[in-house]
C-alpha cells in the first residue's frame, strides 16, 4: 500500500479556510453578530459625537476602523471558540498538514468576514453620517483589504492564546489594541482620503505603510502562530 | 502731541514687561518629579520585598 | 581624564559587582545603586546650573532620561529572553523574561510620568500626541498587557510560550509604532547625548543614569528570584510535598 503524500501548505489551508467558511455560511451566526453590533457602534457614535453631521463626516474614516476593530474582538474570538467543541482543535493539529495551515486559514477566513463587515458599513455610512465616496469603490476596497488583513493576522495569533487563557474576553482587546495601532492609524487615514479625496497624492504611502505591517505581521504569525498551538 | 508720549510710554511698559526668556522657579515641579521617582522606586523595593519567596514547601506560590 | 572616570569607572565597578562579586550581589547592588543615586541626585539637584531656557525645572532630566533609558534596557532584555526561550525553553529565561518585563514596566511609568509632569512648565501641557509619546503610551500598554497574560495562563510552559510570543510581537512593533506615528511632526527634544547635552549638566546625568542602572539589576535579580521560585513551586512533584507519615510509606505516582 503506497504512503498517502502529505499535503502542501496551501492546499491544507484552503481545505481549512473551506471548512471554515462552510460552518460560518450555514449559521451566519458571526455575521450577524459583527454586522448588529458594528451598526450599532456606529449608531453610538453619532449619538455621543452630536447632531453635527460635519464633523462626523469628516471623521468617518477614523469611526469605520474603530467599529471595525471593536467587531472584530468578537470575530476573532469566535473563530477558536468554534474549534473548542470535541476538541477540534486538536484534531487539526494532527492531521498531517502543517500547523501554520490553520493560521493561514483562519487568518484569511478573519480576514474576509471583516472585509465583508466593512462592504456592509459604508453604505451604512453614506446614510448616516453623509460621506460621499470621492475617490471610488476600488480605493474603498483596497484599504479595507489591507486593514483588516493587518488586524486579522496579529489577531489570529492573540485570539489563540486567548481563547486558551482566563478572561479570554478581556485578554484578547488588551493584548491586541496596542499592537494593532500603527495599522489602524494607517487604514483610518488613507480610508478618510479616500473618502474626502486626496489632493496631495497620500494615499499611496499610506498603502505602502499598510503593505509593510502586513508584510510583518503574516510573516510574524505565520512563524510563531504554530509555538501557539502545539501541545 | 498726546498720542506720541502715550505711545512712548506704553512702549516703556512693555519694555520692562518682557522676561530674560527662562523659566523661573519651577522648584515645585522638580520636587513633585523627584518625589515620584524615589517614592514609586521605594514602592515597588517594598513590594519585591513582600513578595520574596519563602523557605517554607507548603505555602503556594500564588496567594 | 575627567570624562573617563566618570563615564567609564562606574560601569567597571558595576560590571565586577555582577561578574566577581556574584554571590555578595543581592546586596552590594543595591547599595550601589543608592550611593550613586544619592551623588548623582544631589549633584543633579544642588550643583549643576539651571538650563539657559528651561531653568531649574530641567533637572527634572536627572531621573526622567535614566529612567527611560533604563526601561528600554530592560525590555531589550525581555525581547532577549522571549527570542532565547523559543530556542531553547528553560526555567531561567522565563524568569528572566517575566523579571525584566516588570522592572521595564515600573522604570517606563515613572518615566513618562515624569516626561507629563516636565512637560507642563515646558510645552504648556501635560501631554501631546507627538511620536515619541505616543509610543512610550502605547509601550506601557502593550507591556501590561503581557503581564496580565503571565497572569491569567495557568500552565507554566504554555505561559512561557505564550509569553514568548507576545514579547516579541511586542518588542517588534514597537520600532513600526515610532516609526509610523514620526510622520507627523515631533514635539520632543531630540535625544540627550553627550553632542545635545551640556558638560556641566553630563556628569550628574550619567551618574544618575548608572544608579538607575544599578537599582533595575538589583530590582530584576530579586524579581527574578521571586519568578523562579514560583516557577519551581510550579512544577515541583508530589514528592517534593512535605509528608506525614502514612503517606511516607506510599510510592510515589501511585494513589
Amino acid at each position: 500500500m503506497s504512503r498517502p503524500a502529505p499535503i502542501g501548505l496551501l492546499r491544507a489551508s484552503m481545505v481549512l479556510l473551506r471548512k471554515d467558511l462552510l460552518i460560518e455560511w450555514r449559521t451566519r451566526a458571526r455575521l450577524n453578530a459583527l454586522v448588529f453590533f458594528a451598526l450599532s457602534t456606529l449608531l453610538l457614535f453619532s449619538f455621543a459625537l452630536g447632531p453635527d453631521t460635519k464633523l462626523l463626516e469628516r471623521n468617518a474614516g477614523g469611526y469605520l476602523w474603530l467599529a471595525i476593530l471593536f467587531a472584530s474582538t468578537l470575530s476573532l474570538g469566535e473563530s477558536f471558540r468554534i474549534e473548542a467543541e470535541n476538541a477540534c482543535l486538536d484534531g487539526l493539529r494532527m492531521a498531517p498538514a502543517d500547523a501554520r495551515a490553520i493560521f493561514l486559514s483562519k487568518a484569511v477566513g478573519n480576514t474576509l468576514l471583516l472585509v465583508l463587515l466593512g462592504s456592509l458599513l459604508i453604505p451604512v455610512m453614506v446614510a448616516l453620517y453623509g460621506v460621499k465616496v470621492v475617490l471610488g469603490v476600488e480605493h474603498v476596497l483596497a484599504t479595507l483589504v489591507l486593514g483588516c488583513m493587518a488586524l486579522a493576522a496579529p489577531g489570529t495569533v492573540y485570539a489563540a492564546i486567548a481563547s486558551n487563557a482566563r478572561a479570554r474576553d478581556v485578554l484578547l482587546p488588551l493584548l491586541l489594541f496596542p499592537l494593532i495601532v500603527p495599522a489602524l492609524l494607517a487604514a483610518a487615514k488613507g480610508m478618510t482620503l479616500v473618502l474626502q479625496g486626496d489632493p496631495m497624492n497620500q494615499l499611496k504611502s499610506w498603502y505602502g505603510l499598510l503593505g509593510g505591517f502586513n508584510l510583518i505581521y503574516w510573516g510574524l504569525g505565520f512563524l510563531l502562530f504554530p509555538r501557539v498551538i502545539e501541545d | 502731541m498726546n498720542a506720541l508720549t502715550t505711545l512712548v510710554v506704553l512702549g516703556q511698559v512693555a519694555a520692562g514687561e518682557v522676561g530674560s526668556g527662562r523659566i523661573t522657579g519651577g522648584w515645585g515641579y522638580v520636587w513633585v518629579s523627584y518625589g515620584i521617582t524615589w517614592g514609586s522606586l521605594a514602592l515597588y523595593a517594598l513590594s519585591l520585598w513582600l513578595r520574596r519567596p519563602t523557605k517554607n514547601l507548603t505555602a503556594g506560590p500564588k496567594e | 581624564m575627567f570624562v573617563f572616570t566618570t563615564a567609564v569607572l562606574p560601569l567597571l565597578i558595576l560590571v565586577l559587582l555582577v561578574t566577581v562579586g556574584r554571590k555578595f550581589a543581592h546586596v552590594t547592588m543595591p547599595i550601589y545603586a543608592l550611593i550613586l543615586l544619592g551623588i548623582g541626585h544631589f549633584i543633579g539637584l544642588a550643583v549643576a546650573p539651571p538650563d539657559r531656557e528651561m531653568g531649574d525645572v530641567q533637572r527634572i532630566m536627572y531621573a526622567h532620561v535614566p529612567a527611560v533609558w533604563v526601561a528600554m534596557v530592560a525590555l531589550t532584555t525581555n525581547f532577549v529572553c522571549s527570542v532565547m526561550y523559543l530556542f531553547k525553553p528553560g526555567w531561567k529565561t522565563d524568569s528572566l523574561a517575566e523579571a525584566s518585563a516588570e522592572v521595564g514596566l515600573v522604570f517606563g511609568a515613572v518615566g513618562v510620568l515624569l516626561g507629563a509632569i516636565w512637560g507642563r512648565p515646558t510645552w504648556g501641557v501635560y501631554w501631546t500626541w507627538d511620536p515619541r509619546l505616543t509610543t512610550a503610551a502605547i509601550l506601557l500598554v502593550a507591556y501590561m498587557g503581557y503581564m496580565a497574560l503571565r497572569r491569567f495562563v495557568e500552565d507554566p510552559e504554555k505561559r512561557a510560550v505564550w509569553s514568548s510570543v507576545v514579547g516579541i510581537i511586542a518588542a517588534v512593533d514597537l520600532p513600526i509604532i515610532w516609526f509610523s506615528v514620526k510622520w507627523w511632526r515631533s514635539l520632543h527634544q531630540v535625544q540627550s547625548t553627550p553632542k545635545t547635552v551640556d558638560p556641566a549638566m553630563q556628569l550628574p546625568l550619567r551618574i544618575s543614569a548608572y544608579a538607575f542602572l544599578a537599582l533595575a539589576i538589583a530590582f530584576i535579580m530579586y524579581r527574578y528570584r521571586i519568578a523562579l521560585a514560583e516557577r519551581n513551586a510550579e512544577v515541583a512533584l508530589p514528592e517534593a510535598l512535605p509528608t506525614d507519615e502514612a503517606s511516607a510509606k506510599r510510592t510515589p505516582g501511585v494513589a
